[in-house]
């Protein structure tokens, strides 16, 4: 008799556990987590918040970077090799509103050949075909929604220089807004490239 | 024995005929999907006929060549406001034909001048500046306008009447076609619903009629119910039956409470509610934005980071300013306060992970590891994180050495060892202080 009892309480335990174990948890919750301590984070780490910093304003763990300060990348780079090395600062200080001054001074120092016309396309179809369309006449998925998205071949367009888009990308321009904190500046030259060759229509 | 059977066989014809009817209904349903979209299709065609003929003459095709290249982007031939305002009557309004020449070819100039007209545009459209065409000759602006005229009157007598009709069709089409698919579902539904009643009414008749003797029907509930507590408590008493459910009850309570435990610290499935209602279907999937124009760190760094206010504005700044949703994204800029967006995807800190050691080196597609996000109202983590899933695509992968100096050397090396492809375990993809360190 005390046999069949303790089986019977192992069965109800068992059938317990079994309910336990089967039911899905909801889409809202990360379920059991099996060592917090080696899971989370010890430091701050941008995108792997799980408490708030203590010092900056919400809680966040990233800050801007101090003001006037260059990444290394864009300090100093250069282009091309031997007599034809093109060395240049990759910051940009030309105002937002003097795209004149950019249009005179300014000068594409990434040499276009194959290479880099091939990178610009890339770079183009990531951040900038869905307004502007693959073909750069303003007839991007987006564009079209967007409205006034005009064509690079479209007369006042097609003599606009290396300087004056890479103003636009950088500062945008009418409706355009600034693309700066997305497209590095080498990456603003090699799409400058490209656009030039999309203004031959 | 042989009624029984005759009746099971009258019940499967009762339900070969339950199915016909189901495929039937589902048959009519697509039937009538295809023939919406097709009424929709033919609704949508008059309406871009109409807009076609326009004038006639080679002036007004000339001017309708340089309005679409130049003007199209930002004006509408009738008076619907795109960017700046629309040009229907433009002639009419202005102060003169002298007067739109020298604003078109450069309109700062002339606000500059202090002329009130066009100061008056230039405040009214949000000093917006319109862009220089210093290239438009005298005949050629002369054209544009005399196709904005043309377009204008065309359109105006010819084709108020049929295209009105015919706007209206289409946009009962449109508006109706959801309720139609709603009221056919609910027929097929209701049909259905029917005959299951009907097998399930002519299912009780049989098993009625198979349970009772021929004679008295008074006592038919007793022996039934007799019969079929001897039954139960027969095979309860039977040792080798009660052992076989014994068994298999406690293999699956195994196999599931182990199941359970390897859970444990897995998140696939995980798809949280966002702060805002953001559609990855719509953006990435709809309008083909690439996943790089917000995740900017994807191909340069560890993380392919959570897009910032700014690059929302970049398209929201115009579009659907007023949705209670991007409304969010307004407040947060304005309060200058960061949009708790909550994240996914949740690697341990013990494994190291790098976007662009995987995207950009590796040229891996963001699906691969994410899934289809494209089709994702809500992303949720579809694969599982786990090691073995990590371990198992360094494996499989292949890596790619394609115009890239940097492996030629271990191209070479691995060639005299093994006629595989060089995979990512061969560059040490399986080393745990690869991942953890």
């Amino acid at each position: 008799m005390a046999i069949k009892h303790i089986s019977i309480s192992a069965l109800a335990i068992l059938s317990v556990v079994v309910m336990g174990t089967s039911c899905k948890r909801g889409h809202d919750d990360t379920g059991t987590e099996f060592a917090p301590n080696m899971y989370e984070p010890v430091g701050y780490e941008p995108y792997k918040q799980t408490r708030e910093h203590p010092y900056n304003a919400y809680g966040l763990n990233m800050r801007l970077p101090a003001k006037g300060t260059v990444a290394r990348p864009n300090y100093h780079t250069s282009f091309g090799t031997g007599d034809s090395t093109v060395k240049d600062l990759m910051i940009y200080n030309i105002p937002a509103d003097s795209i004149g001054i950019a249009e005179r001074v300014l000068k594409n120092p990434v040499p276009s050949n194959e290479k880099t016309l091939e990178e610009g396309k890339v770079l183009y179809g990531r951040y900038c075909q869905h307004c502007h369309g693959e073909g750069g006449k303003g007839d991007g998925l987006v564009g079209k929604m967007y409205k006034g998205v005009p064509s690079y071949s479209a007369d006042a367009y097609k003599t606009m220089n290396d300087g004056h888009i890479f103003h636009v990308i950088t500062n945008g321009k009418g409706r355009m807004w600034p693309h700066g904190s997305q497209v590095t500046p080498e990456e603003r030259w090699k799409i400058v490239h490209y656009v030039h060759k999309l203004q031959e229509g | 024995m042989y009624q029984q059977s005759m009746n099971k066989q009258f019940a499967m014809s009762r339900l070969s005929t339950f199915c016909g009817a189901f495929a039937l209904s589902l048959a009519i349903l697509v039937g009538s999907g295809q023939a919406m979209a097709q009424d929709s299709a033919a609704g949508g065609d008059p309406a871009a006929a109409t807009s076609a003929p326009a004038g006639g003459g080679g002036d007004v095709e000339k001017g309708k060549s340089l309005f679409t290249n130049n003007c199209a982007q930002c004006h509408a031939a009738s008076d619907e406001v795109v960017v700046g305002p629309g040009l229907k009557g433009v002639r009419q309004r202005t102060p003169g034909e002298d007067w739109l020449k020298k604003w078109i070819r450069n309109s700062q100039a002339v606000v500059a001048s202090g002329d009130a007209y066009a100061v008056g545009v230039y405040n009214k459209f949000n000093k917006i500046a319109m862009s220089s065409f210093p290239n438009l000759s005298d005949s050629d602006i002369t054209s544009i306008l005399d196709y904005i005229d043309s377009a204008n009157a065309a359109p105006a007598a010819a084709a108020t009447a049929v295209p009105a009709a015919g706007g209206q069709a289409t946009a009962a089409a449109t508006s109706e076609s959801p309720s139609n698919l709603f009221t056919f579902v609910l027929v097929a539904l209701l049909v259905v619903m029917l005959l299951v009643l009907g097998v399930l009414l002519a299912i009780v008749s049989i098993l009625s009629k198979a349970v009772t003797p021929a004679g008295g029907e008074g006592t038919t509930e007793a022996p039934f119910m007799q019969r079929l507590r001897d039954g139960l408590t027969n095979t309860i008493n039977n040792p080798v039956a009660r052992s076989i459910v014994i068994w298999i009850f406690l293999f699956v309570v195994v196999k599931s409470t182990l199941d359970g435990l390897y859970g444990i610290g897995i998140q696939q499935g995980y798809a949280p509610k966002q702060p805002i209602a953001y559609s990855h279907k719509l953006h990435a999937g709809q309008y083909k934005i690439d996943c790089n124009y917000c995740h900017t760190g994807a191909n340069r760094g560890k993380s392919a980071t959570i897009p910032s206010a700014n690059i929302c504005m970049n398209c929201h700044g115009v579009i659907k300013k007023e949705s209670p949703e991007i409304q969010k994204i307004y407040a947060a800029i304005e309060q200058n306060r960061p949009i708790e967006w909550i994240r996914v995807h949740n690697l341990p800190d013990l494994a190291y992970f790098n976007h662009a050691q995987h995207a950009n080196v590796g040229n891996i597609q963001c699906q691969t590891c994410h899934g289809e996000i494209e089709k994702m109202e809500v992303v949720e983590q579809r694969s599982s994180l786990t090691m073995g899933w990590c371990i198992d695509c360094h494996r499989k992968t292949e890596v790619n050495t394609k115009d890239n100096a940097y492996y030629d050397k271990l191209v070479a090396l691995h060639r005299k060892e093994s006629k595989e492809p060089l995979k990512v375990a061969n560059i040490g993809g399986l080393e745990c202080s690869k991942c953890h360190y």
